[in-house]
C-alpha cells in the first residue's frame, strides 16, 4: 500500500476554480491516510508544475501520484510521464477528472461541484493505495502499412512511406490509379493537368522495390492490434495476361460491341467492356468487364489465348503494422427531381460539367450536340443544408470558380450566372472570385433558408430566386446549361470500410480524427490513420498534406520495428482457478487456453494476445481472475470513498 | 452531511463508463455544460462487459441508491457481441439483487456512444429521479 | 541515411566543435512544435529556434478554439511540453536564426540567442522578482491590455517558465537581483552567438496580425473601446484579466457589440487582397464565448462572405445564428466615436437594397487579418527563397510536394505559407516533416 502520496488539485487557469473551491478540497483530503504532501496549481500541465512534481516525488520520496484535473483523455500520458521523470511508476499514478465530470457538468451548482470533486479525489487517493507498479511489454511489430486506396493522397503516402523504408501495400479498388482527380483532368487552382500528376506519383510508385500496388483488390477483413495487423485483401481479376500482345487486346476492343455506361464520364458516355476508363488511364492495359459482356463473350472466347479468362478472386493476406484509409469522396448525387436533375434536360451536376468540358472538342463547350454560351451555377447543393448534410464541402465554390475562370481560355466567351448561398474561396482562392467578377461573371445571392427553384418555363430550363443583393427581387436565368456545384460526400462503401478497419464515423459520415483540432490524422483505434478527402471534404493539396502527416505519424509509430503495449493484463490466480473454461469462452481474442499443470486444469493468459477488455473477469465463477490496474482492492476501494463522507 | 433531509432526496449514483466510448461522451457533457447531477460519480473501466458483478453489489452494500452502466454498445472496440455480453451481465447482477432484496431497477444500462452526451444527461436526470421515487416510496 | 540515433552529433570542422542536426526548425508555434515533434519521434535530431521568450506562437495565447470550443491553453501546452522535453529536440528561445549558408548537402547556420539577463537553468519561476520590481508597463502577451513588470515571467504557461528582464524598461534598481532566491539575475549577459550544422530547414515562423491602425476610419487606436480581436481573445480566456468582458474606455460591461469582419483582408486599397480563413470563424467563436460571458449582450456580426469551410464550421456557424447572434452583410465605411465612448458604425446594408446605414455599439472588434512574415529570405546567405505574389513562402510544388521550396533542402510548415487555422496547420507541418524525413533519406 502507497504511505506517501502526493497530491495536486489544478485551479485549471479557473475553469476548475471557477466552480470548485479548490482550498476546501485541499482541506478535506490532506489529513487522509497515505496523503503526504497536497498542492494546488494554477496549471498542472504547465512545463514549470510539472518540473516541480518531480522535484517532489524525488525530494519528498512519495510513492504515489494524484493529479485532480481535467480529463485523462487529455493528461493521462503527460502526467504517467512526470511520474516516470520523478523516478516513479507510471501506474503509481492516477488521474482525477474534476473538470468535464465536476466543475463544468457542474457549473450550475459550485457547492455540489464542490462536494463532488472531493469524493472523487478521495477516491483517486484510495486507488493509488492499492495500485500496483506496472511494466510495459515490448513487442515486435511490421516495418510494414498497408495504404487503402490509390488516388493521390494515397499514392502520395505510399511513396514517402517507402521512401522513409517501410513496406507498402497500396490497395486500390479500381483497375486504374489516380482516384477522382483523373474525372476533373483541368485541375482548379493551378495550371496543371492531373493526367501529368497521376503520371508523375505513378511512376514514382512503380520504382519503389518495397511499394506492392494491388489493383482491383479490396480489403476484406483485419485481424489483430497495431504493429502487427493481418490484413486479408481480394483481388478480382483483370482478365488481360500480364505479358499481354498489345495489337492482339487491341483487335479484340475493335471488334467488341456491346455498350455500357461508362461510369468514369457519370454515364454521359457508353464504354466498351474492354476498355481503359480513359485514354491515358494507368496502368495502360484494358480491363475486361465479364459480368457486362453480352454478346461479346463469344467474341472474347475467341481470344481466350491471350486472356486469363479462368483466373478467379484470389485472396491473400499481409501482415502490417498501421494502416491508412485514403479512400476518398463521391461526389453529391442529388435526387431525381432536386433542382430538376433528370428531369429538366440541361441540368447537371459540376462533376457533370467538368467530364463535358473534357469531352467537348476543342474551342466549343458541347452539351447533347448544343452549343453552351451560358452557364448558370447553383451553389452548395447537398451541402450546407438545414437536415440532411449540414456540412460545408469546402472546396464547391473555389472549384466552380476556378473553373469559369479556365473555361474562358478554353471556349470562346461563355457568360457565368453564380447563384449562391455562400461564396467561401478562403484564402489565397479569393482572388479568384474578385477574378471572377472582372471576367463579367454575374453573382447572385440567394437566402439560405430559402433555396432557388428550376422549372421549365417557355421550353427553358429556368433558376428562379430572390436575389439578395437587389434586395429580394425575384430573378429568373434561364441559361444554356444549369450545373448544380454539388459537393462531396462519403464513399457509397464506407460503412464497409469502416467495418473491416474499426474505424470511427463522425456525424457528417465521413472518418472521424482522433482530435479534431491536434490530431487530424490519427483514429481513435491505434495506428489507424485516415487521409485526404475520406476525412471530410479537402482540396488536393490539403489532401497530399494529410496524406504526407499520416505518413510521418506511420514511420514514427513503426521504424523502431517494436511497439509498447499497454500492461492492463487480466491474471489468473492458480489458486483459485478451478478450471472452468468459462474465460476462455469469453475473451473475444482468444487469450486464454487451458493447461495440465500436475493433474489440474488451470487457465493461462497469453500477454501478447489478451488486449485487457475484462471480459474473463465478469463470468469467472471462483474470481480467480483479476486485471492489472482495475484489481478488486482498487475497484472497491474507490466505490467505498467515493460514498464515504 | 449524508443523513440531513435534502440529501436523503439526492440519492447516490455510481456509474460505470468505458475509456474509449461512453467516458468521452460524459466528458462531452460537461465541456458543453450540459448540466446533470452532482451526485452521479463516475468510474471507467476499459469496456463494459468487463465489470464484475461483485463490484457492483460492493457499490449497493455500501450505500449507492443506483448503479448505472454507461455501456459501449455497438461501438465497442473490443468486439461486435459487447452489448449482448454486457446485457447478459446485467442480468445476472439482477438476479443477485433480488437475492438480497434490493430492487433490479436500481440498476440500469443504457449504450452510450462517444458524442452521446445529450443522452446521457438525459438518463442521469430520469435514473436520478426515478431513485428519488422509490426512496420516498 | 538512416536517422541519427544519439540526439547531438558533435563534428569537428576546421579544428572548432560545431553541433550537427538534422533539422532546424525556426518558429516554435503550434506549427513549429508539430513538425519538430514529427521529426523527432521519427529518430531525427532537432533544433528549434523561437524569437520569442517562449514557445507556443499565437495559439497558447486564444481561448478557445473552434468549432470544439476547447481550451487552447490546455491543448497547446501538452505539445510544448513535450517539444521542450523531446530527447531529440533542442530549444533556443529568444533567438534569432542571423544566416544560413548552404554547403553542399549540409547548411552552416548562425544563431543569436539574446540576453534575457536571467540564467534559464537556474532559474525557477517562483515570480519573486517579478513581485519586486517596481516598473509597470504594458504586457504584450496580453495585448496591451493591462500591465507588467520589467522583471516578469512572460506568461503563466510559458515553456520554459524562466524570467525575464525588458532591459529597456527596466531603471537598473537591483529590486529583482537582491530577492531572487537561486541568485540567477545576471546584468552582465551577452548576446551569444552560437553556430550549428543542419541538414534541413522547416520554415514555421507564422503570421502576422494586419495592424488595426492602417485602417484609420476605423479608429483603432484612437477611439478606446474599438479593439482588435486578440485583444478580444485575451479577454475570453480563462485566466482572462477582469474576468469578464469589459469595455476599455470606462470598464462598463458591454451591452452590445460589433464585429468588422475582413478588416485588412480582402481589401486592395491596403495591399491584402487575400482572404484570412480565420477571421471569420474566430469572430463567430468570440461570439458563442461572449453570449456566455455576458449572457444579455447582443453581438452582431459584419460580413461580406461567411467563411465556414472546414470540419464542423458550417454547424458551428449555424450553431451562432440560432443563438441569437446577428448577422449583417455589410461593409463598415467608417466609425465615429460619440462623447460617451459608444461607437457609430456606418455601413452599407449589401442585403436590403445597399443603402447607406449607422447603428450604434458599446464595443467594436476589429476582426483583424493574417499577414505574411516576410524577413524570412534574408536569412538566406547563398540561395534565394523565393515568396510568392502574397508574400508567403512560395511551394514549388504544391500539389505533390506541398512543402517544397525553391531551396533544395528547405521546407515550409504551417502559416508561412499562407492563412491557415490550426487542423491546417498541423496538416502542413505533418507534411513538412514527411517531406523532410524523406529528403534527409535520399542525402
Ligand atoms: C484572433 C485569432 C483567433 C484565432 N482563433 C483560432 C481558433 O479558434 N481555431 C483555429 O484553428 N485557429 C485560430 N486562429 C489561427 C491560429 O492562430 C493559427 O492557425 C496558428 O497559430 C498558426 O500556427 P503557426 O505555428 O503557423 O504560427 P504562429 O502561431 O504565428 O507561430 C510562429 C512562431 O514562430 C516564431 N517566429 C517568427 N519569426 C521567427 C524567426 N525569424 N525566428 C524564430 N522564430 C520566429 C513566432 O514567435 C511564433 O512563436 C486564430 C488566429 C487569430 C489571429
Ligand atoms: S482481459 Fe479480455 S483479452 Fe484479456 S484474457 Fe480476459 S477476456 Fe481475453
Ligand atoms: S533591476 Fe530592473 S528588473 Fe530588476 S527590479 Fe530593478 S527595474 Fe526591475
Ligand atoms: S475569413 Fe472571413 S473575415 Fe477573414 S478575410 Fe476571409 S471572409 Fe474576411
Amino acid at each position: 500500500m502507497k504511505q506517501k502520496i502526493g497530491v495536486y488539485i489544478c485551479q485549471c487557469g479557473s475553469n476548475i476554480s471557477d466552480y470548485v473551491d479548490v482550498d476546501k478540497v485541499l482541506d478535506s483530503v490532506k489529513d487522509l491516510e497515505g496523503v503526504s504532501l497536497v498542492k494546488i496549481t494554477m496549471f498542472s500541465c504547465s512545463d514549470s508544475t510539472q518540473n516541480e512534481m518531480v522535484d517532489d516525488i524525488k525530494n519528498e520520496d512519495l510513492d504515489g501520484l494524484v493529479v485532480a484535473s481535467c480529463s485523462p483523455k487529455l493528461h493521462l500520458p503527460t502526467f504517467r510521464n512526470v511520474a516516470i521523470r520523478g523516478g516513479l511508476n507510471p501506474y503509481n499514478y492516477v488521474q482525477v477528472n474534476i473538470r468535464e465530470q465536476g466543475s463544468w457538468a457542474h457549473s450550475d451548482n459550485p457547492k455540489k461541484a464542490t462536494e463532488k470533486a472531493i469524493q472523487l479525489v478521495k477516491a483517486g487517493i484510495e486507488r493509488t493505495k492499492y495500485s500496483n507498479a506496472l511494466e510495459k511489454t515490448v513487442i515486435p511489430s511490421e516495418k510494414a502499412v498497408a495504404v487503402i486506396g490509390a488516388g493521390i493522397a494515397g499514392m502520395k503516402a505510399a511513396i514517402e512511406l517507402a521512401d522513409m523504408g517501410l513496406s507498402v501495400y497500396l490497395i486500390e479498388k479500381d483497375f486504374f490509379v489516380g482516384g477522382r482527380i483523373t474525372q476533373w483532368e483541368d485541375l482548379c487552382t493551378v495550371e496543371e493537368l492531373a493526367s501529368d500528376t497521376v503520371t508523375r506519383l505513378y511512376d514514382e510508385v512503380k520504382s519503389k522495390d518495397n511499394l506492392t500496388l494491388f489493383l482491383g483488390a479490396t480489403a476484406e477483413n483485419m485481424s489483430g492490434s497495431v504493429g502487427n495487423f493481418k490484413l486479408t485483401i481480394n483481388i478480382r481479376p483483370r482478365y488481360i495476361k500480364s505479358d499481354f500482345n498489345k495489337d492482339k487486346i487491341e483487335e479484340l476492343t475493335g471488334k467488341c460491341k456491346t455498350l455500357t455506361p461508362n461510369e468514369f464520364d457519370f454515364g454521359l458516355t457508353k464504354r466498351k467492356i474492354v476498355f481503359k476508363t480513359y485514354p491515358g488511364a494507368l496502368p495502360d492495359i484494358p480491363v475486361v468487364d465479364i459480368k457486362n459482356a453480352g454478346d461479346d463473350i463469344n467474341i472474347i472466347n475467341e481470344f481466350k489465348d491471350h486472356l486469363d479468362l479462368d483466373r478467379k478472386d484470389e485472396s491473400i493476406t499481409v501482415d502490417i503494422g498501421s494502416v491508412i484509409l485514403a479512400t476518398g469522396s463521391d461526389p453529391y448525387t442529388p435526387k431525381v427531381g432536386e433542382l430538376g436533375y433528370k428531369e429538366i434536360d440541361n441540368v447537371v451536376t459540376f462533376q457533370e460539367f467538368k467530364r463535358i468540358i473534357e469531352l467537348s472538342p476543342n474551342g466549343k463547350l458541347k452539351y447533347n450536340g448544343k452549343d453552351i454560351k451560358s452557364v448558370g451555377y447553383i451553389y452548395c447543393v447537398g451541402s450546407c443544408q438545414a437536415e440532411g448534410n449540414m456540412y460545408c464541402s469546402r472546396f464547391c465554390c473555389t472549384c466552380a470558380i476556378s473553373t469559369s475562370l479556365s473555361i474562358n481560355k478554353r471556349f470562346e466567351k461563355i457568360r457565368f450566372y453564380h447563384v449562391y448561398k455562400h461564396i467561401r474561396t478562403y484564402g489565397k482562392q479569393e482572388v479568384l472570385y474578385d477574378q471572377a467578377g472582372r471576367q463579367g461573371d454575374i453573382f447572385f445571392k440567394f437566402d439560405e433558408d430559402e433555396e432557388p427553384v428550376v422549372s421549365m418555363v417557355d421550353g427553358e430550363g429556368t433558376i428562379t430566386f430572390n436575389d439578395l443583393l437587389t434586395d429580394g427581387e425575384e430573378i429568373s436565368v434561364s441559361p444554356d446549361l444549369i450545373v448544380l456545384v454539388t459537393g462531396m460526400v462519403p464513399r457509397d462503401d464506407y460503412k464497409r470500410v469502416a467495418e473491416v478497419f474499426k474505424a470511427p464515423i463522425g456525424r457528417d459520415k465521413f472518418f472521424n480524427e482522433a482530435h479534431p483540432k491536434l490530431r487530424p490524422v490519427e483514429t481513435v483505434i491505434d495506428g489507424i490513420m485516415i487521409a485526404g478527402a475520406s476525412q471530410g471534404p479537402k482540396s488536393i493539396s490539403e489532401s497530399t498534406k494529410s496524406a504526407l502527416s499520416a505518413a510521418s505519424k506511420a514511420d514514427a509509430l513503426l521504424h523502431k520495428g517494436e511497439i509498447e503495449l499497454e500492461p492492463t493484463l487480466a491474471m489468473i490466480d492458480t489458486s483459485l482457478c478451478e478450471g472452468s473454461g468459462l474465460c476462455i469462452q469469453a475473451c473475444p481474442f482468444n487469450a486464454i487456453t487451458m493447461i495440465d499443470a500436475g493433474g489440474k486444469k488451470l487457465a493461462q493468459v497469453e500477454k501478447s494476445a489478451c488486449k485487457g477488455c475484462g471480459w474473463c473477469l465478469a463470468v469467472c465463477p471462483h474470481d480467480a481472475i483479476e486485471l492489472a490496474g482495475y484489481t478488486n482492492n482498487e475497484m472497491e476501494g474507490m466505490i467505498e470513498s467515493l460514498i464515504t463522507v | 452531511m449524508s443523513n440531513n433531509q435534502n440529501d436523503q432526496k439526492d440519492p447516490k449514483i455510481l456509474v460505470f463508463s468505458t475509456e474509449k466510448i461512453s467516458d468521452p461522451a460524459i466528458d462531452l457533457a460537461g465541456l458543453l455544460k450540459l448540466h446533470y447531477p452532482a451526485t452521479a460519480y463516475t468510474i471507467n473501466v476499459p469496456c463494459s462487459s468487463g465489470i464484475k458483478p461483485r463490484w457492483i453489489m460492493h457499490a449497493f452494500e455500501k450505500g449507492f441508491d443506483g448503479v448505472f452502466i454507461a455501456a459501449d454498445g455497438t461501438d465497442c472496440p473490443y468486439s461486435i457481441e459487447c452489448t449482448t455480453k454486457t446485457g447478459e451481465l446485467v442480468s445476472k447482477v439482477h438476479g443477485m439483487m433480488k437475492e438480497k432484496n434490493i430492487t433490479p431497477a436500481r440498476l440500469k444500462m443504457a449504450a452510450i456512444c462517444s458524442v452521446c452526451a445529450e443522452p446521457f444527461v438525459k438518463h442521469m436526470k430520469t435514473f436520478h429521479s426515478e431513485l428519488s421515487a422509490m426512496a420516498s416510496n | 541515411m538512416e536517422p541519427t540515433t544519439t540526439n547531438i552529433e558533435k563534428q569537428t570542422a576546421a579544428g572548432v566543435d560545431v553541433t550537427t542536426y538534422d533539422a532546424l526548425v525556426i518558429g516554435g508555434g503550434i506549427g513549429g512544435e508539430e513538425a519538430a515533434l514529427n521529426l523527432a519521434n521519427m529518430g531525427y535530431s532537432v533544433i528549434m529556434v523561437e524569437k520569442d521568450y517562449s514557445i507556443g506562437g499565437k495559439m497558447v495565447h486564444l481561448s478557445k478554439v473552434f468549432p470544439t470550443l476547447d481550451c487552447s491553453a490546455c491543448i497547446t501546452t501538452p505539445k510544448m511540453s513535450e517539444t521542450i522535453r523531446h530527447p531529440n529536440i533542442e530549444i533556443l528561445t529568444y533567438s534569432e536564426v542571423r544566416g544560413i549558408e548552404k554547403d553542399g548537402k549540409i547548411f552552416n547556420t548562425s544563431i543569436v540567442k539574446k540576453p534575457r539577463y536571467v540564467i534559464e537553468a537556474d532559474c525557477t519561476g517562483c515570480q519573486l522578482c517579478e513581485q519586486a520590481c517596481p516598473v509597470v508597463v504594458q504586457d504584450q502577451y496580453q495585448y496591451d491590455l493591462v500591465g507588467r513588470k520589467a522583471a516578469y515571467i512572460p506568461f503563466s504557461v510559458a515553456a520554459p517558465r524562466v524570467a525575464a528582464i525588458d532591459i529597456e524598461n527596466c531603471t537598473l534598481c537591483g529590486a529583482c537581483e537582491r530577492v531572487c532566491p537561486p541568485n540567477c539575475i545576471d546584468f552582465t549577459m551577452k548576446e551569444e552567438v552560437i553556430d550549428v550544422i543542419v541538414k534541413s530547414v522547416i520554415i514555421a515562423s507564422g503570421f502576422e496580425l494586419f495592424d488595426a491602425k492602417k485602417i484609420p476610419q476605423y479608429g483603432f487606436g484612437k477611439y478606446k473601446n474599438v479593439i482588435h480581436a486578440m485583444q478580444m481573445e485575451r479577454q475570453l480566456v480563462p485566466t482572462r484579466p477582469y474576468n469578464t468582458v469589459l469595455r476599455p474606455k470606462d470598464g462598463k460591461m458591454p451591452d452590445n457589440i460589433a464585429y468588422v469582419l475582413c478588416t485588412g483582408s480582402r481589401d486592395k486599397t491596403i495591399g491584402n487582397p487575400i482572404c484570412s480563413q480565420v477571421c471569420c470563424m474566430y469572430s463567430i467563436k468570440q461570439a458563442q464565448l461572449i453570449m456566455g460571458a455576458l449572457p444579455m449582450a447582443d453581438v452582431t456580426i459584419y460580413y461580406m462572405d461567411i467563411r465556414a469551410y472546414g470540419k464542423g464550421f458550417h454547424e458551428f456557424y449555424i450553431q451562432t445564428k440560432n443563438m441569437g447572434v446577428e448577422f449583417v452583410k455589410g461593409k463598415i465605411a467608417k466609425i465615429d466615436e460619440k462623447d460617451d465612448g459608444d461607437l457609430v458604425l456606418h455601413y452599407e446594408d449589401i442585403e436590403n437594397g445597399g443603402a447607406p446605414k449607422t447603428a450604434t455599439y458599446d464595443m467594436v472588434v476589429l476582426a483583424v487579418g493574417v499577414l505574411p512574415q516576410n524577413n524570412i529570405p534574408e536569412l538566406f546567405k547563398n540561395e534565394v527563397l523565393e515568396l510568392d505574389e502574397f508574400n508567403y513562402v512560395k511551394q514549388t510544388d504544391k500539389l505533390v510536394n506541398p512543402g517544397m521550396t525553391t531551396i533544395d533542402g528547405v521546407f515550409v510548415a504551417g502559416t508561412s505559407s499562407g492563412p491557415m487555422d490550426i487542423p491546417d496547420t498541423i496538416l502542413s507541418a505533418g507534411s513538412a516533416s514527411a517531406e523532410t524525413a524523406s529528403y534527409l533519406r535520399r542525402l
